[in-house]
């Protein structure tokens, strides 16, 4: 403890020199004047007196050194000095230290942020009280295929049997939900629990409490803290207050934890409510008494000091139990755990291999920074010899040069590990803006967090150490004699295509593939914009609504979308409203094989059809052409079915026979022919066009209703957003409870659809700069160096007459030609790969000529670029300097 | 010229708290003198060396320093021992005292049995 109370001490002494100083020269004083005056008392003269009283004090100069060293802390002035020292070097550099840094940080930055990734996904814990004791269960079926859910029975009974756990709750993953509060209605989604689920999982609240024993089937919520800010402004005593969940009344009990969003992290929910009350917002929900029906998930407390592995051996007795005595339903049945919070099993292993294989790649990219920055180093300790030798010289010890060459390339590192990390910020949030096309909420968001900084932190010192570590050795042993008299002492006889030079040309091939690759995907970006996608896109505004989740009845939905189109056709400003289970170009639809009755059974005989329904006046809205028959009128459920399709299906389905009155055969229901419409789009903007068959939504929604709600297509004369505010009037005048989602243009929409081509070209479009950026640092590396070594022979040259100009030049070749030979590598290798990417291009050839053609010399222009800063070094090069040491 | 012993490494501090233990507060040129005397005069003590030595102490917390006015009326820096310093003179001379003993077994060995 004395120890630490003198380092902080001494600390604070480094930070306020001083004062402290001109005290202890008072102490010397009074010191002195004391002897003094002794000596005087005891007989000597003053003069005599103050001679003996400095002599007897010693070496007073030393004695003021210890001191002021005992004050402060030596080693961090010393080390303080060389970091400014290594700045000024490093500023000095101006161009390589840009270079290194700039490389270093694309690399740290790239491994950033695959490893926030990893972070999120496999290393952090769920937001529950000691998630290690906390286990998901699932159920194998068939010896031991993962992975199913439970049905409730089962869930008992291992609640009721299972001796290994202190406590096993259970969930339905996701049911939707609207829900009042401030402003209009909004659609959620949530999950419910048995009332056990917070107690097991011992979840932190923010205010309130969890469910208790006895809320089975309790009308009550517990909050999402997301959702309790958004929609009631943070109410601190809502505990205890009503909201209406999909036009039911429930009480507020809690809200839970900002940072929980269900148990798999994975899953974005917002609410729970007691599993007993489910089936108030979800009536399709399962019979809890049937054994065989699969759709809770299980999460179990284990007890102290119960591992895992016993569990599970408890598990398999319980198994083998179960099946004896309900053969009917659990026959092969079997139980898995997994610590909570982690991947689900079904797709770990594929996502753990995922990000293995992205990690290694990130890191071999900055491996290749590294030896590209190591080259550069190289290139600047050959240079420095004459400065190390004279420091040698003047005594400095070699192990101080070389703790300075190493500062100086930690310094390095962390510079780029700075701009790793802004880059990996920038990267996470622009990768966490892209929307999965999912029908469900997903958070997939990832971020910076500690670990990942650690891991930036840790990489960042490793590649600084390491980078320095050859050109310190190496630099701090020169052959004083000959370093002194300007000989290079790191030269040796090389080569002439040395390793260097092979890094090189194969990084700079490299970048010739990268680079036409992301040439294709910018250039199908551009084309995909003028892809004809069939319908109109402007003046469209769309809202979807979902009247299942307030409990409609499918007759009561139609009746709801056929009021509402009457409401709004008749704003002033609408042309006119139909309605749609899932606009085109949502990503995903619905689809079913169809034929014509009684062709031969065959492989082939049944076509995939995409499925959509339509209201009177869909096509004309959306301004798709009707080919021939006519549109849909006042079908009912009862009616004979009826169908429109698209000239796709008369081509495929019908081989081209007269269409209208047709009967076919969709997956066992007659449909009659009445009309044929233009082709779109259905699902991606990239697909072969596919054959649809439109069905009419009156006619329709009552025996398939659509899962995902129902979206209203409004057609405006004006701008569409400016609509709006009406039509969501129209909406809450039929049902203020109704919550209205997926609100946007149809032009927003087709933008979303872009997705792919947008991503691809950015990914491509990242790694192509990179790799690029790579590159030239690693040719202006090498090219460095190679002037650093011939910097005497360029002085005998120019002083034999060459010109500064055929200097350049002789550097330029020399980079040009590595240039040269990677392009003449990369190029076919680039004409050879793209046909990979054929099936992601829209619109354009993998062999796209302006590409392929634009390529190799924007490439030699950057080569030029790189190796022109080297060249006008060596232009520069004074001939009288570079040959006087001879 | 007869060759005066250093003071051993760590012994200085030892004598500093022992000498403030017994003489109370005291500034550095009394001290000095005093551990010449003590020792009987069989010490040479760089004056000098004192001061780091007090330093260390004050920095580990052992003693304070404050200003003050010696016996001739002269402003002095005067030391004095902590409630730790106390303790650490009690320790120190323990521990010295059972060293010097070990080495003493060393220097007049027992007759062999």
């Amino acid at each position: 403890m004395p120890k630490l109370r003198a380092f902080w001490i001494r600390l604070a002494g480094f930070f306020t020199p001083g004062h402290k100083q001109s005290d202890f020269d008072d102490e010397l004083q009074s010191h002195i004047e004391m002897h003094t005056e002794d000596g005087i008392r005891a007989g000597l003269t003053p003069q005599e007196a103050r001679r003996q009283a400095v002599i007897r004090l010693g070496g007073v100069e030393q004695t003021r050194q210890v001191i002021r060293e005992r004050r402060g802390l030596p080693w961090l002035e010393s080390l303080l000095r060389d970091i400014a020292y290594g700045l000024r070097t490093l500023g000095k550099h101006r161009g390589a230290t840009a270079a290194a840094i700039l490389s270093i940080g694309l690399g740290i930055g790239a491994n950033a942020t695959i490893f926030s990734m990893v972070s999120r996904f496999v290393l952090r814990p769920a937001p529950m009280g000691d998630p290690s004791t906390l286990l998901t269960l699932y159920t194998t079926h068939d010896g031991g295929q993962c992975c199913n859910h439970f049905s409730y029975p089962v869930y008992a009974d291992i609640r009721d049997q299972a001796k290994s756990f202190s406590g096993v709750a259970a969930y339905n993953e996701l049911i939707p939900a609207s829900i009042n509060g401030s402003g209009e209605p909004e659609r959620v989604w949530g999950q419910a629990v048995t009332s056990n689920f917070f107690t097991v999982t011992q979840l932190p609240m923010l205010l309130g409490r969890g469910f208790v024993s006895g809320e089975e089937n309790a009308q009550e919520i517990v909050l999402g803290a997301g959702l309790w800010r958004r929609r009631f402004n943070s109410d601190p005593l809502i505990a205890g207050k009503p909201v209406t969940l999909s036009g039911h009344p429930y009480t507020v009990v809690g809200v839970a934890s900002p940072a929980f969003h269900g148990v798999d992290q994975i899953l974005f929910t917002e609410f729970w409510v007691p599993l007993g009350n489910a089936p108030v917002l979800a009536a399709s929900l399962p019979n809890p008494s049937d054994r065989g029906q699969h759709y809770l998930v299980v999460v179990a407390r284990l007890n102290p000091g119960v591992t895992q592995q016993s569990a599970s051996a408890e598990l398999k007795t319980l198994a083998s139990r179960f099946a004896k005595s309900y053969p009917a339903t659990d026959k092969d049945i079997g139980f898995a755990s997994d610590q909570s919070g982690s991947l689900p099993p079904r797709e770990r292993s594929a996502m753990l291999i995922f990000f293995a294989a992205l990690s290694v790649v990130v890191l071999l990219v900055l491996a290749i920074a590294g030896a590209n920055v190591a080259n550069l180093l190289f290139a600047q300790a050959a240079g420095r010899q004459r400065d190390m030798a004279v420091r040698l010289a003047l005594g400095a010890t070699r192990g101080r040069l070389r703790r300075q060459m190493l500062l100086e390339s930690t310094l390095l590192g962390f510079g780029g590990g700075i701009l790793g990390v802004v880059l990996s910020l920038w990267s996470t949030s622009a990768l966490s803006r892209f929307r999965l096309p999912a029908p469900v909420p997903l958070d997939v968001s990832i971020g910076v967090d500690w670990r990942v900084l650690l891991y930036s932190f840790a990489l960042s010192l490793a590649s600084g150490l390491l980078l320095g570590l050859a050109p310190a050795w190496a630099a701090s042993r020169p052959m004083l004699a000959s370093a002194l008299k300007g000989e290079d002492a790191l030269a040796r006889p090389g080569r002439r295509f040395t390793l260097r030079n092979i890094l090189v040309i194969v990084q700079i091939a490299m970048s010739v593939i990268l680079l036409c690759v992301t040439g294709l995907f910018l250039r199908s970006l551009q084309s995909a914009s003028t892809i004809n996608i069939g319908f109109r896109t402007d003046n469209i505004l769309m809202m979807s609504i979902d009247p299942g989740v307030n409990g409609f009845t499918p007759q009561r939905s139609a009746d709801f979308i056929m009021q509402l189109r009457e409401r709004v056709a008749a704003l002033p400003g609408v042309v006119s409203a139909v309605a749609t289970d899932i606009p085109p170009l949502s990503g995903g639809g619905r689809s079913d094989g169809f034929r014509i009755p009684g062709s031969p059974e065959g492989p082939n005989s049944w076509i995939i059809t995409e499925l959509f329904m339509a209201t009177p006046g869909y096509f004309e809205s959306l301004g798709i052409p009707r080919l021939a028959g006519t549109d849909f009128g006042s079908e009912t459920p009862t009616g004979p079915r009826v169908g429109i399709v698209n000239q796709a299906f008369v081509d495929q389905v019908l081989c081209g026979r007269n269409p209208i009155d047709a009967q076919v055969d969709g997956a066992g229901t007659m449909f009659r022919i009445i009309g044929v419409v233009g082709n779109v789009k259905s699902r991606t903007l990239g697909e072969e066009t596919r054959p649809i068959m439109y069905r009419s939504l009156q006619q329709t929604i009552a025996n398939d209703p659509s899962f995902m709600g129902y979206a209203l297509l409004v057609h405006t004369a004006g701008n569409p957003s400016s609509a709006a505010q009406a039509v969501r009037r129209q909406i809450y005048n039929l049902d203020p409870n109704m919550a209205i989602y997926n609100e946007e243009t149809m032009e927003q929409h087709i933008r979303a659809a872009f997705f792919l081509p947008h991503i691809a070209a950015a990914l491509f479009g990242t790694f192509g700069f990179i790799g690029l950026v790579l590159a030239a640092v690693g040719l202006y590396g090498v090219m460095s160096y190679a002037v650093s070594r011939r910097t005497r022979e360029i002085g005998i040259r120019m002083a034999l007459g060459a010109k500064p100009g055929a200097v350049e030049r002789l550097v330029l070749r020399q980079g040009l030609v590595l240039t040269l030979i990677a392009v003449v590598l990369g190029w076919p290798a680039a004409w050879m790969l793209s046909k990979l990417a054929a099936s992601f291009l829209y619109g354009i050839q993998p062999h796209d000529i302006f590409t392929f053609a634009v390529v190799p010399p924007f490439l030699i222009a950057i080569a030029l670029v790189a190796c022109w800063i080297p060249a006008r070094r060596a232009a520069s090069i004074d001939a009288m300097k570079a040959l006087r040491a001879e | 010229m007869g060759e005066k012993p250093d003071v051993w490494q760590g012994t200085l501090a030892l004598m500093v708290l022992r000498t403030l233990e017994t003489l109370g507060p005291l500034h550095g040129y009394g001290m000095a003198r005093r551990i010449e005397q003590t020792s009987g005069d069989q010490l040479q003590l760089n004056y000098g060396t004192l001061y780091p030595a007090l330093l260390k102490l004050e920095q580990e917390g052992f003693i304070r320093s404050h200003w003050g006015v010696s016996d001739n009326n002269r402003r002095a820096k005067f030391y004095e021992l902590t409630k730790a310093g106390q303790r650490q003179a009690k320790k120190a001379a323990a521990e010295w005292e059972q060293t010097s003993e070990i080495l003493a077994r060393f220097l007049n060995p027992a007759e062999e049995a």
